[in-house]
């Protein structure tokens, strides 16, 4: 940016002094020469070549000890595939057989006959999924805890300050400890499961049961339109806030964005969920059903009440009972956990229709089931299931209607004889890392919250109010944007902090990064290159956090002029 | 509403009361929709907690109810008639100052209220604080803790397998602290003492002090009175930690402040037209030589591109002159303390328990307890140094000029001028820090050390004492908090005594 003129001349900007230690040159000084030994710079350099021959000779020295240290260990480090040893293969073990099970995989499929490459991977992503929810959880609480310890409420302000000292003073590894054995150790069996303050989720033995999205198909189409709401509302913004300035009327320009935002996601999901071909079930010939709205015809002439509608009232009243309803319920057959099931269930539950579902592992399974008669409807998708139907019996006596899906339906969890379906599940190793990490840095972002806001001085507030912005407009224009810019530095390094905390997973035997590492390292007894491996993905990973937030921080930071 | 206000008129008649329901409803309910909805949900949360807690503890909870109620009838009346006693003056400001938080004060109060009294029937009420195992089990079987574990286990937790013959050498150090901390308090406060010789000796007497702990704690190899006791068997529980921690702390504080003048150092770096030809040279020279024998045994693209990793000796030079000005010094004290602050402890201390011995002449062996504390002296040496560095930044440039200008010495700058002035500055943090490194002790017991925590945990191993956890963690738990909770207060003691944000 240039200068803007002053008095006509465009004023250059003074370049100030940077706050460093920087020694002054000794200018040659009037009364004669300094003698070398006292000039700065050669006693500069001749400490430099000093400092350089020291670590030379260190590393030198270590590098001595490791080779031979490694000569007595044998070869076998660094053996190759054709038998030979070579420094050139020092990583090859990696594609060797790792033989041990991990028991937590996510987002990859995982077993002991692949590789320690593999089971390192794992570990990467294990490291990545416990980071990232931690820190989500980590901003949210500390942010209420933050905010909290400014209420004006004494009660209030004190519990959340005893929670930060509590956290801030007692070490993470106790905690872990605590709640692992402690807490989670103490859930109770999967049939007397923990179901707190009522909401659908089940605390148990087995873990963490929470509801969770299931992605259909079409999730992807409906993700298209999403992206081009959200460019719409942005293109929106962006002409009603110029009209705004041409005009010096306000156009409520938020409001719309939203609305034209809502409008189009509400018609791609439509379009999506319609235009989807890969939900199906299959039902017999003599069931008579064309689409899915003959299902329920179907099942209202089936009971005794006019409308499906009526069924929760009738059961109410009598007039039907739990017996008559489980007799004339649809018979569902599915493969466990698939989403053409979460979506066929989750529709049947809004049109009130009584169903009972038989999972099974294998689709042929599911099939054979159907084939054999215990079921009134196979769910599938469309493929499958033509395929399906060309292996049976009478292919021509099955109809396959298609059924239609949405982007996004949510799967909430229940138990269903010692097992649960749907949802999503957290292992107790995982649910304990999680709530630590979250617990524990929460702690700590609630100084930091604190701190930001009670950085911004009270006069903002009070201008902010004077020139007559509402109390969101003073929080979001005046307070936040000062505020962050205190905040952002330190919240880096306790993004950093939870990450590099997360190793401790080891500890409640949650197959993080390190805890696989440690594994690959007792089998392989390649202690160098896994501590190569583990060091340079940790600093890589410290690394992109803090690009990422340095990035956010300069965008935030003050321009200074 | 207007008949409420009436009503209001006359029941304090002969006062004019200012008091404007309407006014009131729209600033605590109807202002906007958010704090309506805030409203509901809050009305509805306590009802709920009430109802569910009235149906635990009767008797209790319709005690803090009825208190509720009672104190906030009194201050609403008191708001309405503008008379407040300082005790309403008190509640309205800081518990009921809107209905949301009067809401909030009761949701809390009974929350803390069902916690608290879980926490007592578990560990008073029903627990038991006998040392006898069979005693404890019985409390067990009713859900109350067993604090006998912790009792019976306290020499364990303390000094862990420390002889019990050779006790006496932890009294003598605890007395050595004691004897010194005591005159401390006197002659280190207030300007009576200030460059005595009294003075002067205790200093030399703290100084010294670690190192006499030291040696009567671990004994002397051949003697009569303090035998030598081997650290890795018989240092453990709070013993360990408090080694472990100290160590650490004294031992890192030095290495820190060379780092952080070794980051900022401005000296002379090596000029440009050194490295470059050197660099030109090296790179050639390796291209020539090591890249067609790796290309020709290259067995992947990968190894094909890392064949030509002599050209990261440019990219090294360019960083190297651009970054560092060709500062050796700044380099690697840089290098050294970003690699450290970017890997986990726990892998620095495996690395010094597995990959350390490797490091060392064949046939030379280092007890696990030396490697874990120099661990810990060397990680903690790297985040000091950003701390010290934050204060060293801190000084005006002025400082050094002025310095300078006296014609003092490079290290009579510093000693006298720089850091003292930059140490002040950074106290909280270097205390924070201090803490932290407390609290990571307790890492040690995860590489197969015997730690405050990892005693703990080997409680819940012992036949008497099978699967007893809480208490161990929570006990433990205490001792970390009060030993945080003394840095923390020592350090804002310290702050205000040196003035820190006020000179």
């Amino acid at each position: 940016m240039k200068g803007t003129a002053v008095n006509g001349r465009p004023f250059r900007y003074i370049k100030v002094a940077s706050m460093s230690d920087k020694s002054p040159t000794p200018s040659s000084q009037p009364g004669g020469v300094i003698p070398f030994w006292r000039d700065i710079r050669v006693i500069g350099v001749l400490a430099q070549i000093g400092f350089l021959i020291f670590i030379v000779f260190f590393v030198g020295y270590i590098c001595n000890n490791v080779a031979a240290n490694i000569g007595r260990l044998g070869e076998a480090q660094f053996q190759c595939r054709d038998g030979t040893s070579s420094f050139r293969c020092a990583f090859d073990f990696l594609s060797l057989q790792s033989q041990f099970d991990i028991g937590e995989v996510s987002f990859i499929e995982y077993s002991s006959r692949d590789s320690y490459g593999d089971a390192l991977r794992v570990g990467v992503l294990n490291t990545i999924k416990v980071s990232v929810w931690g820190i989500i959880a980590a901003t949210l609480l500390g942010l209420v805890a933050g905010i909290a310890r400014l209420s004006n409420n004494w009660l209030i302000n004190n519990v959340a300050k005893w929670y930060v000292d509590l956290m801030r003073n007692t070490p993470l590894l106790v905690l872990l400890f605590f709640l692992a054995f402690g807490v989670v150790a103490g859930f109770p069996n999967i049939r007397d499961a923990i179901q707190p303050f009522g909401l659908p989720v089940f605390l148990s033995q087995r873990g963490v049961n929470i509801p969770g999205p299931v992605f259909m198909p079409s999730f992807s189409t409906w993700l298209a339109f999403l992206v081009l709401g959200l460019v719409q509302a942005q293109v929106l913004w962006v002409i009603l806030g110029r009209q705004e300035e041409r005009t010096g009327k306000e156009s409520n320009r938020a409001f719309w964005a939203v609305v034209s935002f809502l409008i189009i996601i509400a018609a791609g999901w439509y379009v999506a969920g319609n235009s989807a071909e890969n939900q199906g079930i299959m039902v017999p010939h003599a069931l008579r059903v064309q689409n899915f709205g003959d299902l329920e015809t179907l099942m209202a002439n089936r009971l005794p009440v006019r409308s499906l509608g009526e069924l929760d009232m009738a059961l109410r009243d009598g007039s039907v009972t739990q017996d008559q309803l489980d007799e004339v319920a649809f018979r569902i057959c599915a493969v466990r956990d698939s989403r053409s099931e979460v979506n066929l269930t989750s529709q049947l539950r809004d049109a009130n229709i009584p169903y009972q579902v038989s999972r099974f592992r294998q689709q042929a399974q599911a099939t054979d089931a159907y084939a054999d008669g215990n079921c009134d409807i196979l769910v599938a998708n469309r493929v499958i299931l033509a395929a399906e139907r060309d292996g049976l019996d009478a292919p021509r006596d099955h109809l396959i209607v298609p059924v239609v899906e949405a982007p996004i339906r949510l799967s909430f969890p229940r138990i269903e004889g010692l097992n649960f379906v749907g949802g999503i599940l957290m292992t107790p190793q995982f649910f304990t890392m999680f709530v630590g990490l979250s617990l524990y840095t929460g702690g700590f972002i609630a100084e930091i919250v604190r701190a930001g806001i009670q950085s911004v001085p009270k006069g903002q507030t009070e201008a902010a109010r004077a020139l007559g912005l509402s109390e969101t407009q003073q929080l979001r224009l005046v307070v936040l944007p000062q505020a962050l810019r205190v905040i952002i530095p330190p919240l880096t390094s306790q993004y950093l902090n939870l990450t590099k905390n997360s190793s401790l997973a080891i500890a409640v035997a949650y197959p993080d990064l390190w805890a696989v590492a440690f594994t690959t390292l007792n089998q392989s007894g390649r202690a160098f290159q896994v501590f190569v491996i583990v060091m340079g993905a940790y600093l890589l990973l410290s690394l992109i956090i803090s690009a990422l937030l340095n990035w956010y921080n300069q965008r935030m930071a003050l321009v200074e002029r | 509403m207007a008949t409420l206000y009436e009503t209001l008129q006359t029941r304090f008649s002969g006062q004019s009361i200012r008091f404007n329901p309407n006014n009131w409803l729209r600033e605590n309910v109807t202002r906007s929709y958010w704090l309506t909805a805030w409203l509901v949900l809050i009305g509805y949360i306590s009802g709920s907690i009430s109802w569910s807690q009235l149906q635990n503890a009767p008797v209790q909870a319709s005690i803090i109810l009825g208190v509720w109620v009672l104190t906030v009838g009194y201050t609403a009346v008191a708001s309405i008639n503008r008379r407040h006693s300082p005790m309403t003056l008190w509640l309205k400001d800081n518990l009921y100052s809107s209905i949301t938080n009067a809401l909030l004060t009761l949701v809390l109060t009974l929350l803390i209220f069902s916690g608290l009294r879980a926490f007592i029937i578990y560990a008073f009420i029903a627990g038991s604080f006998s040392a006898n195992p069979e005693v404890a089990r019985q409390a067990a079987a009713e859900g109350g803790a067993r604090w006998g574990a912790v009792i019976a286990n306290m020499r364990s937790l303390m000094l862990f397998r420390f002889p019990r013959a050779e006790t006496w050498r932890v009294w003598a150090a605890l007395i050595l602290i004691g004897g010194l901390t005591l005159p401390s308090l006197v002659i280190y406060r207030g300007e009576t003492y200030r460059r005595t010789r009294i003075r002067t000796a205790l200093t030399i007497a703290w100084l010294i002090s670690p190192i006499i702990i030291f040696i009567l704690l671990l004994g002397v190899r051949g003697s009569e009175l303090i035998p030598r006791v081997n650290p890795e068997q018989a240092w453990g529980g709070l013993l360990l930690t408090m080694a472990i921690s100290i160590f650490a702390i004294v031992a890192s504080f030095p290495l820190g402040l060379l780092l952080a003048l070794g980051r900022r150092s401005q000296i002379r770096g090596i000029p440009g037209w050194v490295i470059w030809p050197v660099a030109i040279g090296l790179t050639a020279w390796g291209l020539l030589t090591s890249t067609p024998d790796n290309l020709a045994a290259a067995r992947n693209t990968l190894e094909q591109a890392l064949s030509y990793w002599p050209l990261t000796i440019l990219i090294f030079a360019y960083f190297f002159q651009r970054n560092f000005k060709g500062n050796v010094v700044a380099l690697a004290s840089t290098v050294y303390i970003e690699s450290v602050r970017g890997v986990p402890l726990i892998t620095v201390l495996f690395m010094s328990i597995i990959l350390f011995p490797l490091f060392l002449p064949a046939g030379f062996e280092i007890v696990n307890t030396w490697r874990v504390m120099v661990a810990f002296a060397l990680f903690a040496a790297a985040y000091l140094a950003e701390n010290v560095r934050g204060g060293l930044q801190a000084i005006p440039n002025g400082q050094y000029e002025a310095a300078d200008a006296l014609g003092l010495s490079t290290y009579k700058k510093y000693t006298l001028i720089i850091l003292p002035q930059a140490l002040r500055l950074v106290i909280p943090a270097i205390v924070g820090q201090f803490i932290a490194l407390f609290k990571d002790t307790s890492l040690v017991s995860i590489v197969g050390l015997f730690d405050l925590l990892g005693a703990a945990n080997l409680i819940s191993a012992q036949p008497d004492w099978l699967g007893v956890r809480r208490e161990p963690y929570i006990f433990i738990a205490i001792i970390y908090f009060v030993g945080c909770a003394i840095m923390a207060g020592y350090s804002r003691r310290l702050e205000k005594r040196l003035g820190v944000g006020e000179r």
